[in-house]
């Protein structure tokens, strides 16, 4: 159970040391929200299998260590790999800082990025973390993509932590916004490297006008010592489509709260998401759609492969509202577990309060099918490579789903990399 | 289908006919609770030195617990001081030996209600214990059973003739301090069934109980407890009806069942207490605490219900699966019209080798209601083989009502297979317009549809209670349709 209270009194020096602009006052309002919730414990129904204690510990100690961020200096080999990895407009938050330049075809292609403290973006501070986020942030990002624009090629938000003996936080805030009838493909990427502890706090919002069209991936490949906390809002106008894509494959804690809000009638979302936990891990993905108009569809699916002792957790709730009629929602969630320690908790959830809606959910847990297995044992391969074989079919239909097929590869290759070291762990 | 729609028909225009009141003169402690009330309930059962003891614990466990507030259900508090925690017909004290000694206007509301005990139970077979509000008042079919060495009598009595059995088992599958309402039952509860199956006995008939609530402001604290010995089998029903109020009344029952070594026991509910009026006037709260413990290998405990009154149900009946090879089973039927309430479900815990559980639920909405299934399948990691599957499908029926699924499962064994499934829709269109074009009335058709998506957990029940649920579901969804 978490009770560890956050020290109040670093926190707000911490803050007030952050230099004097647009933002101060929000930092104020979010210390004074902070101070009256808390941040979020295991008696909390949302945080009921999710203990941040651990990720507190490091927020404290990182307080207290207070050293200055790094900015992008101790990993610029690291950044400058990955640049070449994926081909996009990158945008580099290095130890929650923002740096680097927008590469200048951005801006031709229709897309404007200023930071918050020098736009009219309030970050929002309404959850205790986005409080905790703002009133710690240094910077965050907005991007606003012209109307009618379509941009050639992704958008990629490289989020970049290392730690080397002291533990460290960041904070990053990003704040997209899609102008009627836009369309623009979006990588997010988290990284970490450095041998001691790290807390990365996101808070992400997106907000999709009539008709436009996103296609986001995001990807998770932390150290193992390395938390992180995210929460992504996402409203949906008329006629708008998000295909959302989520994995995580590395990281100690993750933590990732995907709202989504349909405000607009036509609304189509598709989210989906792989989750690999291995030895030490815990991975929790909670999923909140809203429809509150009709007619609309969300459709999800999640996929969880857990080996050594791990922990992973999927929380889906669909809340149709009054009158949102013509609702079609879907979820579906399967998982693996391969070893005796692994533990996960799902939990599918349906509030409906209109009726012309069209809702399911399927959960399936359990281990490798016996009788697949003895099908490919019959048929000469060895038990090793016949669950390896099942174990990557099942991790890999969700890459299926993947929205950037210029991404696909490379996805292929870290799932595959991931998987054959949890089907190793798992075979010793 | 002619008759059927004539049923409708008179169905709309029929109110709650259990709704009367019977005149008898009463016994009541006046309405507030503390340890004297306690004391008083005790003394006036003759019961002895230790069940006072346990009461008392009981108690101030409570004193530190609060109302749980996380069902999906909204109702005006409830002020615990107001209520009496004791009523029983003044006759208590001379209790009647066969039923001619009844007091004949306790005979004749369950002629009202459709009862005739002595008929009724001879004919259909069924030995009936009834709680008329807390005091068990007849009991039949006694002999029969004794004969076959099958205790089933009022829990009062066994407080009084097997103290052994009590001491062992009360409490063990319910601790005291398992929930708010449990705790507040296990200080205050009136009195109950109890069953004793021994070794090897298969029950030769079904035991069905009735309760109900009378006397305005008496909340009624039933506490039941069926222990199923090695290799025996029972099946029990209970029912319930009870009179109109406009007074919300307060029901907090526990329900404990053990099931021995390969040992099964059947419990089957369905549940008529006074659902409030068409604006959410009045109407029973009824906070129920029923879990059964497979306590030993391949024993197996199957809980359906058909739940279609009351103004709140909040009720999970569980199953712990303890035992090797032991089978869990949750079939449930919830109805909702107006502005009734209902947040129920199940738990199944799975702690030995090879368990087994099966839940399906279907929740019905009409009106302004709110039906929610609410349940957990939880593997330990001792727990190898473990098997569930769930269903739970919803329907709404009007725009105003609501229908929710929340689902935990907690799986800490690899070697576990869980399904899940659930669906919430409306009546399809297309069913409705096959039905419309071969000459069924909207109505009709509306019926055949609703009894065909509860089809599932009816053919679970007795036979008896089938028709009685069938014929419920009709009278709970008057008004909703068309």
């Amino acid at each position: 159970m978490t009770t560890a209270a956050l020290p109040m009194d670093v926190l707000r020096r911490v803050s007030t040391e952050l230099p004097n602009d647009r933002l101060t006052p929000v930092r104020e309002a979010a210390l004074a929200r902070l101070q009256e919730s808390g941040l979020p414990t295991t008696r909390q129904e949302n945080w009921k299998y999710t203990d941040l204690s651990g990720a507190i510990e490091v927020v404290e100690r990182a307080l207290e260590a207070g050293s200055d961020s790094p900015g992008a200096d101790s990993v610029q080999p690291e950044i400058d790999a990955v640049r070449n990895t994926i081909d996009a407009h990158w945008l580099v938050i290095a130890n929650g800082r923002i740096t680097g330049e927008t590469p200048p075809d951005l801006q031709a292609a229709g897309v404007e990025v200023v930071r918050f403290s020098e736009s009219s973006a309030i970050p929002s501070i309404d959850e205790p973390l986005a409080a905790l986020n703002a009133a710690l942030l240094e910077d965050g990002l907005f991007i606003r993509v012209a109307e009618g624009a379509d941009i050639d090629k992704p958008i990629a938000i490289l989020v970049i932590d290392d730690t080397d003996t002291t533990p460290r936080m960041s904070q990053v805030r990003v704040a997209i916004e899609l102008a009627p009838n836009s369309h623009a493909q979006f990588v997010e990427y988290h990284l970490s490297s450095g041998t001691a502890e790290h807390y990365s706090n996101t808070v992400i919002d997106l907000t999709l006008a009539d008709n436009a069209k996103v296609e986001y991936l995001r990807i998770q490949n932390r150290s193992l010592n390395h938390s992180q906390t995210e929460r992504m809002n996402v409203q949906l106008g008329c006629d708008s489509q998000l295909c959302h894509c989520g994995f995580d494959l590395g990281g100690k804690l993750s933590r990732n709260d995907l709202h989504i809000d349909i405000v607009g009638a036509g609304a189509n979302a598709s989210f989906n998401g792989l989750f690999l936990a291995g030895d030490g891990q815990h991975i929790d993905n909670h999923t909140r759609v809203d429809h509150r108009v009709g007619p609309a569809r969300s459709t999800q699916e999640y996929r969880g492969v857990l080996s050594g002792a791990c922990r992973g957790v999927w929380n889906g709730k669909v809340i149709v509202h009054a009158g949102a009629d013509g609702t079609d929602a879907q979820q579906t969630n399967h998982n693996l577990l391969l070893s005796e320690k692994s533990e996960i908790d799902a939990k599918p959830e349906l509030e409906i309060y209109a009726d012309d809606v069209k809702c399911s959910h399927g959960t399936t847990i359990g281990q490798l099918d016996e009788a697949a297995l003895f099908y490919l044992r019959s048929r000469g391969i060895d038990l090793q490579h016949a669950r390896q074989m099942l174990i990557h079919a099942f991790g890999t239909s969700i890459i299926s789903k993947s929205p950037l097929p210029s991404v696909a590869e490379l996805l292929r290759e870290l799932v595959e990399a991931r998987l054959n070291e949890l089907v190793a762990s798992d075979a010793k | 289908m002619s008759t059927e729609s004539e049923n409708i028909e008179s169905f709309v225009n029929r109110r709650y006919e259990h709704g009367f009141v019977t005149d008898i003169e009463m016994d009541t402690l006046p309405p507030g609770l503390d340890e004297n009330v306690i004391r008083a309930i005790s003394a006036r059962k003759n019961e002895p030195e230790f069940m006072l003891e346990w009461r008392l614990r009981a108690y101030q466990q409570w004193l530190q617990m609060k109302e749980p507030t996380w069902a999906h259900v909204r109702y005006t508090p409830i002020v615990y001081n107001d209520i009496s925690y004791y009523a029983a017909p003044k006759s208590d004290k001379d209790r009647p030996k066969s039923l001619d000694e009844v007091d004949p206007k306790l005979l004749e509301t369950y002629d009202k209600l459709g009862i005739p005990l002595h008929e009724r139970a001879r004919l259909a077979g069924v030995a009936v214990d009834a709680v008329f509000d807390s005091v068990s008042v007849a009991t039949t079919f006694k002999e029969k059973l004794y004969d076959a060495g099958v205790i089933f009598c009022p829990f009062s009595e066994a407080v009084e003739n097997h103290p052994e059995l009590i001491r062992k088992y009360l409490g063990s599958v319910v601790p005291q301090r398992d929930n708010f309402f449990a705790s507040l039952n296990s200080a205050v509860f009136s009195d109950g069934s109890f069953v004793y199956v021994p070794k090897g006995v298969r029950c030769p008939m079904e035991l069905s109980t009735y309760f109900r609530i009378n006397a305005a402001n008496t909340g009624q604290f039933e506490r039941t407890l069926i222990i199923a010995d090695e290799g025996s089998h029972v099946s029990y029903l209970e029912g319930c009806t009870a009179p109109m109020r406009d007074e919300n009344q307060l029901h907090a029952a526990v329900v404990e069942l053990i099931a021995l070594k390969d040992a099964e026991i059947k419990y089957s509910t369905v549940q008529n207490w006074y659902p409030g009026d068409e604006n959410g006037k009045g109407g029973i709260y009824n906070f129920v605490t029923k879990r059964g413990d497979c306590r030993g290998a391949n024993s197996k405990i199957s809980w359906t219900q058909v739940e279609t009154g009351s103004a709140i149900t909040w009720k999970y009946p569980s199953c712990i699966l303890r035992g090797d090879n032991s089978v869990g089973e949750f079939y449930s039927v919830a109805v909702t019209n107006n502005f009734q309430q209902a947040d129920t479900g199940t738990k199944m815990i799975h702690i030995g080798r090879n368990t087994r559980s099966t839940i399906v639920s279907k929740g019905i909405s009409a009106g302004h209601a709110q039906t929610t299934y609410r349940g957990l399948v939880r593997v330990m990691p001792q727990a190898h083989g473990a098997r569930n599957h769930t269903q739970c499908d919803s329907l709404l029926i009007g725009k105003d009502c609501g229908a929710h699924t929340f689902p935990y499962m907690e799986i800490r064994n690899p070697g576990a297979r869980i399904e899940h499934e659930a669906t919430t829709s409306k009546i399809s269109a297309d069913q409705l317009f096959y039905c419309r074009q071969r000459g069924i009335s909207e109505e009709d058709a509306v019926n055949l549809i609703v009894n065909g998506f509860c089809k599932e957990v009816f053919k679970e029940l007795p036979m008896e209670f089938a028709v009685e649920a069938q014929n419920l579901l009709n009278v709970s969804l008057e008004g909703a349709v068309g």
